[in-house]
């Protein structure tokens, strides 16, 4: 039976149609009637149906006839597209034996479309070229087969063209994969080894561990063993995603599948651990994962500090459903306690702030996020500092060395010059340049990564009307004339609103942010200063007024209701600020020092 | 079976002035009449009124009718009444018999006490002499003029259908139609209005000799033209400190004048006996005491039930007919609810303090009582709200009026800042 089971995953550069070829291969195979189909099915965060993007990935299993008569088990692993979700789909590809790569025919190749078939080529997968989109007006299904042909050295004539949308040649992959994918090589006499590739929290269920079973089998009732954590566990259950969780009796190896642990605590059962039988445990656990390395670092702080138990609870239960996430324990003199997490990218930030709020409903405050510095202080010794607050003195100070990327922009040679000059003012060094395909440039540049994760992406898409992509990687850290930049509140420096910028930088990047906190706090019963402040002196000033006028205009007609309404609003916009001092200050203030203003 | 329901609605009504439990403590209640016709829809409004429906007015006046004695028939009893309020909208676009009629069904169906003061809100370009008598004939007492602006362009911008000419030959009609107690409606804070106008609005209104003066502070509300010309950037929105000091220069001009401030919006002369001229309805609104509104989208409050009624004159006029005449066939409904109740809502008692804060608090002169809010509800007002008046003590935002602990009120910097003080309670 073992050799009918296909293991594969579906890559691509974000929106080239992964979700939705994935929905269409859930119909054909029946997995899904077409009743409970909607779009993207896969994609059943709330964010990720609000936002139209794929953030986690997910597993199915569907059962294929396929046209030599036989039926097949295919494990979809559907993954993000999105340049910060490459670990999401790094770990989805463990799993698999096989891949489509998938390519919009108006699109072309960008960068994720290189950047994850990378990943994929490193994991040993069969790829499978699928142009999609050849519904398209603007579609050039030729042009991007001849380039996917000069890529991979697959023959033109080789590569599928479908319409995920309107369901055109979609049978003819499933037709590739039963015949390209390999089936899983396998050992069922041997240990039980199953790689967990991604988690989740069920509050019923306890941790649900998602594996994908290498050698061995487990049987319902068999006692487990997480080989990292020496952990055992006796299972809730064992079962398969179809695309709800489904109980089975068996796992066998070659298969994807989940246990459901019962842990109520979360710290036993990592994603990258190794299970195993604890009867006839394995001698060796499977390679794991990578740890990850954050990009980006901010600081996220209950609103009500009394929340902090819940905020940490919160944390743990997110890592879990998201292994990219880390975080520590942090203390800021303006906010209290909270915590210091580390993300892949912007993105990824915005994500997890959405999620604790509305996932675990919390009211909280994230600070202007940073890079990782190095430090080297007189005394020689060398200091990380992932938090503009922790920056020691300057009299302390040698040098102060930030990371430095390798970034490759792909667009259209139109926006050469555009992109030119948005790099290089952002302290970016022209590196070289690849064409691709006709009419598209790769460009390639390195650039401290603090340049990049401000605003530089959306700057990128604005700049190039949407149609540039980038990739990125960390090349090393450099040295570089950096400095503290100070903001003071009604006189008290505020920890959580500074930042490190270039010294050229400092004078013009604190007028910005003075200009814009003058906007953003609201006024209070008394004038409130703010200054900044870096090098040594006061950059900049300005006072946010005081609050003289704020009171509900006449109750016609005795409409108590709507009046205490409108106040309960009101209050409730109040709490949700943070008391600095005595001042309130609104989350968006916290951002806002990174805000570069006029681009 | 029915008569039961009344008794529990009386005993309710005893308990709100502390449960005395003879007849004769029902406490006055007041009735807001809600006309919801206007000739032209003002820039600011976002009443509940409307243009070119005056062809409702007779079946709407009727349905109006009709609702008074609903409730009066679900009381049980004829309930006192000390203030009744023609508000809109404009009132004074109905001829004085369709008004005769509303009183007469409210006198029918309520102890309209002797006394009783009787306001009606007219827009000065409907006016004439004759009807004005009219009025005063029909036991008319007050009359609360919009005059709003004396600046032509102002009026403009507000798109007000009448000059200063009018409210001047409005204000000589009134008196010589025997009208003695007179208010004026005047807005600030107009988008471009300088402080200079805004005296000269004053002191053009002040020459009119009024009682009592309402000044609103303008506010854009949604859903209305200035709203919407303020956010295609066609209009500067108003500037909150030109408007403070607006409201400052005539808290203090106004106290020159012999005016006493009893509320944040609200100035009166003393009468002979020495007592402020206050609107009674309003004060009622002011104190949470109980007022039954009448007419589409009209608010009451009784029992503790807040009931808002349908919007829409048609819908108001279909529901009263649907309703028919309160016979004892009909099914009845709880007092102070009607037939053309929208909702029907009692707040949670922590609510209801929060409410009846956030109006109390509102009277810059007498504020709000501990002992009313124990007799009200039973506990102590510093056990419920201690840490709040505290805080708001310390900000300098409250003070005691007379004896500490005794009566609460807004201290003069924290009335433009009512809000500020309110959302602590509720
Ligand atoms: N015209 C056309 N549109 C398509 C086709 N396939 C997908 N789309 C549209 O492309 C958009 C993105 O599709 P998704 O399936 O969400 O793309 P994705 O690759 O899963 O995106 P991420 O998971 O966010 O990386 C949606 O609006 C789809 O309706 C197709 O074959 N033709
Ligand atoms: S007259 Fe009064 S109710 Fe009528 S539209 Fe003007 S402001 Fe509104
Ligand atoms: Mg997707």
């Amino acid at each position: 039976m073992s050799t009918n089971i296909r293991n594969f995953c579906i890559i691509a550069h974000i929106d080239h149609g992964k979700s939705t070829l994935a929905d269409r291969l859930l119909q054909l195979t029946g997995t899904i009637s077409d009743r409970e189909m909607t779009e993207q099915v896969l994609d059943s965060m709330d964010l990720e149906r609000e936002k139209g993007v794929t953030i986690k990935a997910s597993a199915v299993r569907m059962m294929y006839t396929a046209r030599d008569g036989q039926v097949y088990e295919l494990n979809l692993i559907d993954t993000p597209g999105h340049v910060d979700f490459g670990y999401e789909v790094s770990r989805a590809l463990a799993a698999c034996e096989g891949a489509l790569l998938v390519v919009d025919a108006s699109q072309g190749i960008e960068a994720q479309t290189l950047a994850n078939l990378y990943l994929a080529l490193e994991a040993d997968l069969e790829i499978i070229p699928v142009i999609n989109k050849i519904d398209l007006p603007s579609a050039h299904p030729d042009q991007v087969a001849d380039d996917l042909s000069n890529l991979l050295g697959v023959p033109d004539d080789q590569i599928l063209r479908i319409s995920a949308k309107a369901g055109l040649n979609v049978e003819e992959v499933l037709e590739y994969v039963v015949q390209h994918v390999p089936p899983p090589k396998i050992d069922p006499q041997a240990p039980l080894r199953a790689l967990i590739f991604d988690s989740h929290y069920d509050s019923y269920k306890g941790v649900v561990a998602y594996i994908r079973v290498m050698d061995g089998e487990i049987n319902s009732g068999d006692i487990l063993r997480l080989m990292q954590s020496e952990t055992d566990l006796k299972p809730i259950e064992i079962g398969i995603f179809s695309p709800g969780l489904r109980p089975v009796a068996k796992l066998s190896a070659g298969e994807v599948g989940y246990i459901a642990t019962g842990l109520k605590t979360v710290r036993e059962c990592r994603v990258g651990d190794t299970v195993t039988l604890a009867s006839r445990p394995a001698e060796q656990p499977l390679p794991g994962y990578q740890k990850v390395k954050p990009m980006v670092f901010a600081g996220i702080y209950p609103v009500e500090g009394e929340d902090y138990d819940e905020l940490k609870e919160s944390l743990e239960k997110l890592q879990l459903n998201d292994a990219s996430l880390v975080y520590e324990p942090e203390t800021s003199q303006a906010l209290n306690f909270g915590f210091r997490c580390g993300f892949l990218g912007m993105f990824h930030m915005e994500i997890i702030q959405e999620r604790l709020e509305r996932e675990y409903d919390l009211d909280i405050i994230v600070t202007a996020p940073s890079v990782e510095y190095e430090v080297v202080l007189r005394d020689g010794s060398l200091v990380r500092i992932d938090s503009p607050a922790q920056l020691p003195d300057e009299a302390q100070l040698v040098e102060i060395r930030e990371p430095w990327m390798k970034i490759q922009i792909f667009t259209p040679t139109d926006f050469y010059g555009t992109v030119m000059d948005l790099v290089t003012k952002r302290r970016g060094v022209f590196i070289g340049q690849d064409y691709p395909a006709p009419n598209r440039v790769q460009l390639n540049f390195e650039i401290p990564l603090s340049e990049l994760i401000v605003d530089f992406f959306d700057q990128l898409k604005s700049r190039t009307r949407g149609y540039a992509s980038l990739d990125y990687q960390f090349a090393e850290y450099r040295p570089d004339d950096l400095v503290k930049l100070e903001i003071l509140v009604n006189g008290e420096p505020v920890d959580a609103l500074a930042t490190i910028v270039h010294r050229e930088d400092a004078f013009h990047r604190g007028q910005a942010v003075i200009s814009k906190l003058k906007d953003l706090i609201p006024r209070q019963l008394f004038v409130v200063p703010i200054q900044a402040y870096a090098a040594g002196r006061v950059i900049s000033r300005a006072n946010v007024k005081a609050l003289r006028k704020d009171v509900l205009a006449k109750c016609y007609g005795g409409d108590i209701t709507r009046k205490r309404k409108l106040l309960e609003k009101q209050k409730r916009g109040k709490k949700r600020m943070k008391m600095i001092g005595s001042v309130e200050i609104p989350q968006e203030a916290f951002l806002a020092v990174l805000r570069y203003g006029d681009e | 079976m029915a008569d039961y329901t009344s008794l529990l609605a009386l005993r309710g009504a005893f308990s709100q002035v502390g449960g005395h439990g003879i007849l004769s403590h029902v406490p006055p209640y007041s009735l807001y009449l809600h006309i919801p016709f206007c000739r032209h829809r003002c820039a600011y409004c976002d009443f509940n009124t409307y243009e070119r429906l005056e062809a409702l007015i007779p079946a709407y006046v009727q349905a109006l009718c009709g609702e008074l004695r609903w409730i009066d028939r679900s009381f049980g009893q004829r309930l006192p009444v000390h203030s009744l309020f023609f508000g809109g909208g404009t009132p004074s676009l109905l001829p004085v018999g369709e008004l005769g009629s509303m009183l007469e069904a409210a006198r029918e169906s309520f102890e309209l006490l002797p006394g009783a003061e009787i306001t009606l809100e007219a827009n000065p370009g409907t006016l004439s002499l004759e009807y004005l008598q009219g009025l005063r004939g029909l036991g008319v007492n007050r009359l609360s003029l919009g005059m709003q602006s004396a600046q032509p362009g102002e009026l403009l911008l507000l798109e007000r259908q009448h000059g200063y000419q009018d409210v001047l030959q409005a204000v000589q009609w009134a008196r010589r139609a025997g009208f003695d107690n007179l208010n004026l409606d005047l807005i600030f804070g107009l988008p471009g209005q300088s402080l200079e106008s805004w005296r000269e609005s004053l002191e053009m209104a002040l020459d009119l000799g009024p009682e009592h003066l309402s000044l609103y502070a303008l506010s854009l509300e949604h859903g209305t033209p200035m709203r919407a010309w303020y956010e295609r950037g066609l209009l500067p929105e108003p500037d909150p400190d030109l408007t403070a000091e607006m409201y400052e220069y005539a808290s203090q001009r106004l106290a020159e004048q012999g005016f006493v401030q009893y509320e944040i919006s609200n100035w009166a002369r003393r009468g002979q006996d020495g007592q402020p001229l206050a609107c009674r309805h309003n004060l009622q609104y002011w104190r949470l005491l109980p007022y039954l509104g009448f007419g589409a989208g009209a608010h009451g409050y009784a029992l503790g039930v807040h009931t808002a009624n349908v919007l829409a004159p048609a819908a108001y006029i279909q529901r009263m007919q649907a309703a028919g005449d309160p016979g004892a066939a009909q099914p009845r409904l709880d007092f102070p609810r009607s037939p053309a109740n929208a909702s029907a809502e009692q707040p949670a008692q922590r609510e209801q303090m929060g409410e009846w804060m956030m109006m109390g608090l509102r009277l810059t002169e007498e504020g709000v009582s501990a002992q009313d809010f124990r007799q009200r509800f039973g506990q102590e007002l510093q056990a419920v709200y201690g840490r709040e008046i505290e805080r708001l003590l310390r900000l300098g935002l409250l003070e005691w009026r007379d004896r500490v602990g005794e009566r609460l009120r807004l201290s003069e910097r924290a009335r433009l800042l009512g809000n500020q003080v309110f959302m602590e309670f509720v």
